[in-house]
């Protein structure tokens, strides 16, 4: 199996939206590869492509042209119900809103995505709260908790699975300086333990705290 | 935890809107109950009153034997066409059978031909099959030589109630143990003997006339005359009574129309507050719905998640409308009651029965599911991707 090493890799990605008559050119040629155990950082204005970015790395949209490959799967011509499975295998999602279901408890949201999976996760989902600093607010409701606790909620349910990518994207853009930067320590201390963090940022202090900085401009990477 | 815990957690996102949608089938269940109820009391009610009003629905006679009594006089005498009494036996065995009258009929002319006697044969049934057949005084037969007379021959013979008549045909003495009242028919003139002892004076032991039949349900008269016509020799026939016109009966199923539009109309209501409720529901849900997409849910797990929010407040709405259906029956029965112009029968019109309610949960239970399969399948087609768009 070739894969050189990249658990994500992309070559010469473009993505196309039309707009009425109108062609939005998100992503241009773009190269991206990352290692196992990186922790990048795309940094862009808004507008500039970095949703789109991973929407194709989360397998959650096809680029036009380009190839792709998360860990083992080429991604081009795999049909919806695989990507389902890659996404529920090898990729966790955190975004600036949280998703949790106001009338589930903490831990039953953190359990959400395991009864996806048809897999008993509530050991792993109590264990992945102790790591978020939230052990004692399992019986919580999300709206008993603060925005920043609210997003840590998210992280752990994003881990669920036993991701090996982390795909972010402005996750720290609802929260203040403070809780920011502990979301992002959080994202350190699981990156230590070889989780692979794809993060998109607005705050360059944040983004400094990476292993890597991609810059994205009208969809144009530069490393 | 379970898909039934996600999908009761979501109905109490929005308690308002979920008690809203399980009240529009509270309101199908009530009403279907109820409305099967009244079909069911009010036909039977109808059918009772029918049956108790009318005589003779059915005569089983021997083939080409037209049994009206008029023709039978006019041959003067014996007809030679007879139906064996053990079938008697044999209809009585069918369900829908709920009386069976044998019997003998003739006339005796006289020589001089100046006057002809009917007389008829007959057993107790008499007075079930033919609710028009009342003594006016008097009673039943004492013994083998009773007759009872009809109003108008008793008044020409000038006899009562225990005199005793000379019959010189028979040469027999004959005590008059009642008297019928008028009911300006044909048994107005009939001399009634006891079955056996008619047949006895003919030498016809054994042999009927033909037999008359009142049902039990004359709703199903045509499919009772098909499996008595089965049940008898071929040359014997199963002819409907002139009495029993359809129109009655169509009368009263014109009135079960009006009552199942009521029914449809209930449930074109609930079935599009279900599907706009639900359909509400999944789309405000869309960015959450794309989200557990994100994380591995496919098609069928968000099909499953839908269509159990909806399961459950069908079953509970159903539940509910059943039971409230059963309960306020009887009100129902007495305002159509005062609303029936044409023909409003004595018994009770409504007839609620937990058959009746279970039938009702049910269907609405499935029309509630049946409902949510769309919004469910719009909430399945959405896509992952759409978590991140930009509102
Ligand atoms: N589904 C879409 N349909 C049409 N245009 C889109 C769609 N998604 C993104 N775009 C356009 O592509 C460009 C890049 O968007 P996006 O990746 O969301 O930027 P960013 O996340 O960096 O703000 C923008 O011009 C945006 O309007
Ligand atoms: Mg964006």
């Amino acid at each position: 199996m070739n894969n050189n090493g990249y658990l994500i890799h992309m070559e010469s990605v473009s993505k196309d939206f039309r707009r009425g008559s109108e062609t939005i050119h998100a992503l241009r040629e773009a190269n991206l590869s990352v290692h196992p155990g990186e922790f990048i950082a795309v940094v862009g204005h808004s507008g500039s492509g970095k949703t789109t970015l991973m929407n194709i790395i989360g397998c959650l949209d096809r680029p036009t042209s380009g190839y792709v490959r998360i860990a083992d799967h080429k991604i081009k011509d795999l049909p919806e119900k695989e990507l389902t499975q890659i996404r529920k295998t090898t990729i966790g999602f955190v975004f600036q809103q949280f998703f949790l279901i106001p009338t589930l408890t903490v831990l039953q949201n953190v359990m959400l995505p395991g009864l996806f999976a048809r897999q008993n996760v509530e050991k792993r989902a109590r264990e992945l709260l102790g790591l978020v600093g939230l052990k004692n607010r399992l019986s919580h409701l999300p709206d008993q908790l603060s925005g920043g606790e609210m997003q840590r909620v998210a992280i752990a349910r994003s881990l669920i699975n036993n991701p090996s990518i982390l795909l972010a994207d402005e996750p720290t853009g609802n929260l203040d300086s403070h809780n920011a930067g502990n979301i992002i320590s959080m994202f350190e201390q699981f990156n230590r333990t070889g989780l692979t963090i794809v993060m998109v940022t607005h705050n360059p202090d944040i983004a400094t705290r990476c292993s890597k900085i991609v810059h994205i401009e009208d969809g144009c990477l530069t490393a | 935890m379970n898909f039934m815990t996600v999908a009761w957690s979501n109905l109490r996102r929005n308690p308002v809107r979920s008690i809203l949608t399980g009240l529009s089938l509270v309101v199908s269940a009530a009403t279907l109950t109820v409305v099967i109820g009244l079909d069911k009391g009010y036909s039977s009610a109808v059918n009772s009153e029918l049956v108790e009003s009318t005589g003779v629905h059915m005569y089983i006679t021997k083939e080409g034997c037209p049994i009206e009594a008029a023709s039978v006089i006019a041959q003067g005498g014996l007809s030679p066409l007879f139906v064996e009494e053990e079938l008697v036996e044999r209809v009585q065995t069918h369900p829908n059978v709920d009386a069976v009258l044998p019997f003998k009929l003739f006339t005796v002319t006289v020589e001089d031909g100046s006057r002809t006697d009917i007389f008829m044969g007959v057993t107790p049934e008499i007075q079930r099959v033919r609710p028009d057949w009342q003594f006016a005084s008097g009673g039943w037969f004492e013994s083998e030589y009773s007759v009872i007379l009809g109003a108008e021959i008793a008044q020409i013979e000038g006899l009562e109630i225990g005199d005793v008549t000379y019959s010189e045909e028979f040469d027999r003495e004959f005590n008059v143990s009642g008297i019928l009242e008028r009911n300006y028919g044909q048994d107005d003139a009939t001399i009634f003997l006891p079955l056996a002892t008619a047949q006895r004076l003919v030498q016809r032991e054994g042999r009927l006339s033909a037999i008359a039949l009142k049902l039990t349900d004359i709703s199903l008269m045509d499919q009772s005359r098909n499996e008595l016509r089965a049940m008898i020799p071929a040359d014997s026939n199963v002819l409907g009574s002139r009495e029993l016109g359809d129109g009655i009966l169509q009368f009263y199923s014109s009135t079960r129309v009006i009552m199942f539009i009521m029914v449809v109309i209930a449930f074109v209501i609930s079935v599009f507050g279900i599907v706009n409720t639900m359909l509400m529901a999944v789309l405000e849900r869309r960015r959450e719905i794309a989200y557990l997409k994100c994380v591995g849910a496919g098609k069928t797990d968000i099909l499953k998640l839908i269509t159990f929010e909806t399961f459950a407040i069908c079953v509970a709405g159903s539940l509910l409308g059943a039971f409230i259906g059963l309960a306020v029956s009887p009100y129902f029965g007495n305002f159509m009651r005062s609303l029936l112009v044409a023909y409003v029968p004595s018994g009770s019109i409504a007839q609620p029965s937990l058959s009746i309610a279970l039938l009702a949960f049910l269907s609405c239970t499935l029309i509630g599911v049946v409902c949510s399969l769309y919004p469910a399948f719009r909430a399945s087609k959405i896509v992952p991707m759409e978590v991140l768009r930009n509102e």
